[in-house]
């Protein structure tokens, strides 16, 4: 059944691909660095690679999405991101849609539990 | 700690230079994170440092993941069809070597070995010649012929969509394959059997022949005469990447034949290019006596030929130009 995994493994990347910038930029409304950010997701689950991460907070920022700063006051020099004032509203308005999106798969999904389920 | 630098340095090489000291420097810091939270407090090892690398993976990937874009030279769309004209021009060019080769040990089997030198130099001289211009005009088509981001930024309407190109506006893909074959095939013929292309002298069986080209200056056409075929295929490769006639297309081959033209120009006016002695090798061999009518009239006709060639390749500049302009505009 190997077969199956690489096709749940296939298809979960391509997933996650898109969920995982919701899960970003849920994070930064407090400034963060990269690898602080890893960390986060990951202890609420959300597992995120660095080498994945890092690019997308720089085009996140390119799309101004995102400010960033230089914190050199610690002992290694840090890039910290933060949601610019245009994030914010893209975050919020992609909170609405993305439980949109769960809440319309949640009933394309359901009705295999009961035939016309779906008609209400 | 060296091989972090390493690590560091073959990401960030290829990135635009503006982004390249930024993305270093967040890049040694996630490193040295990642470090500090696997040793916690203790020494880090070498073993350490690969550990961590080998988790960021190929710098190759992460490179191209902060790049975002793809570059090529020839898109995926555009692959198939060079790989396919690259083939055909490949072994046209491999076929005819082989077959002037064969063709040249038989008409004189004596000098066999050199036959075979020049076999080996041709193919080792050709068959990247063909590739790279193969390549020149299959680039050209993708840098001019790419969708542009800015294009597909305005709305779009389904009164856009261009009408199926008229059979006669139509490049059918034989033709730019013929044109590479031809143009390929009139190349070896010259540079294999350039001592061939004369006036044969029949006197009771072959005896010789009357050269029309200047043996000595052999070498320096060649590369005047690559140079033209060069052209020519990158012409094909356009017509037969952007498959049906448009304005740009026509003045693309405009520009590449007024190019070849001007070399053909360059070549054929140099002293050297014409035999020198032609006329009076013929007046030897006794085909044509001095100052006979007959004479005049081959001595105007052989010493005006560069003007004739001139004359003639113009018009057919000119020509194709409308011909190409007619077909785009056609309705």
């Amino acid at each position: 059944m190997s077969n199956t995994k690489e096709h749940i493994d296939k298809l979960m990347q391509e997933l996650r691909r898109g969920t995982i910038t919701i899960g970003v930029l849920s994070q930064l409304s407090e400034p963060q660095y990269g690898y602080s950010l890893v960390t986060s997701l990951d202890a609420q689950g959300i597992h995120v690679e660095p080498g994945t991460l890092y690019p997308l907070l720089r085009r996140l920022e390119k799309q101004g999405l995102l400010d960033s700063k230089w914190d050199t006051n610690e002992s290694r020099p840090r890039k910290y991101y933060l949601l610019s004032e245009t994030g914010k509203e893209v975050y919020d308005l992609l909170v609405v849609e993305w439980q949109q999106i769960v809440q319309n798969l949640g009933n394309v999904i359901d009705i295999k539990g009961g035939e016309k389920n779906g008609d209400d | 700690m060296e091989m972090i630098d390493r690590y560091i340095y073959a990401v960030t090489q290829k990135l635009p230079l503006a982004q390249r000291d930024d993305i270093a420097e967040e890049l040694r810091g996630l490193i040295e994170d990642m470090l500090e939270e696997r040793v916690q407090e203790k020494e880090i090892t070498n073993h350490d440092i690969e550990a961590v690398l080998t988790e960021l993976g190929d710098p190759r990937k992460l490179a191209h993941k902060y790049s975002g874009t793809n570059n090529y030279i020839i898109g995926p769309e555009l692959f198939d069809s060079y790989m396919l004209i690259l083939k055909i021009i490949l072994s046209v060019t491999f076929v005819s070597i082989t077959l002037s080769f064969v063709i040249q040990s038989i008409l004189n089997p004596i000098n066999i070995l050199d036959h075979f030198i020049e076999f080996i130099v041709g193919i080792v001289i050709a068959l990247p010649q063909v590739i790279g211009w193969t390549t020149l005009g299959f680039g050209l088509a993708e840098y001019f012929g790419k969708v542009k981001e800015k294009d597909l930024q305005s709305e779009w309407k389904p009164a856009d969509l261009a009408p199926i190109p008229d059979e006669k506006k139509q490049i059918k893909r034989y033709e730019p394959i013929i044109g590479i074959i031809f143009s390929l095939l009139l190349l070896i013929l010259f540079v294999f059997s350039q001592d061939y292309l004369g006036i044969w002298i029949f006197d009771d069986g072959f005896t010789g022949i009357v050269p029309f080209f200047h043996d000595e200056t052999y070498h320096t056409s060649l590369l005047f005469l690559l140079l033209i075929v060069g052209l020519g295929i990158t012409k094909e490769s356009l017509k037969f990447v952007y498959g049906k006639w448009t304005n740009r297309l026509a003045i693309f081959t405009t520009i590449i034949n007024a190019l070849s033209v001007a070399t053909i120009m360059v070549m054929v006016s140099r002293d050297t290019f014409w035999n020198p002695h032609f006329l009076q090798e013929l007046i030897e061999i006794g085909l044509l006596t001095e100052n006979s009518d007959a004479y005049n009239v081959f001595s105007t006709i052989w010493n005006q030929s560069t003007l004739w060639i001139f004359l003639l390749l113009i018009i057919g500049l000119i020509w194709e130009l409308i011909d190409g302009l007619i077909k785009a505009n056609r309705k």
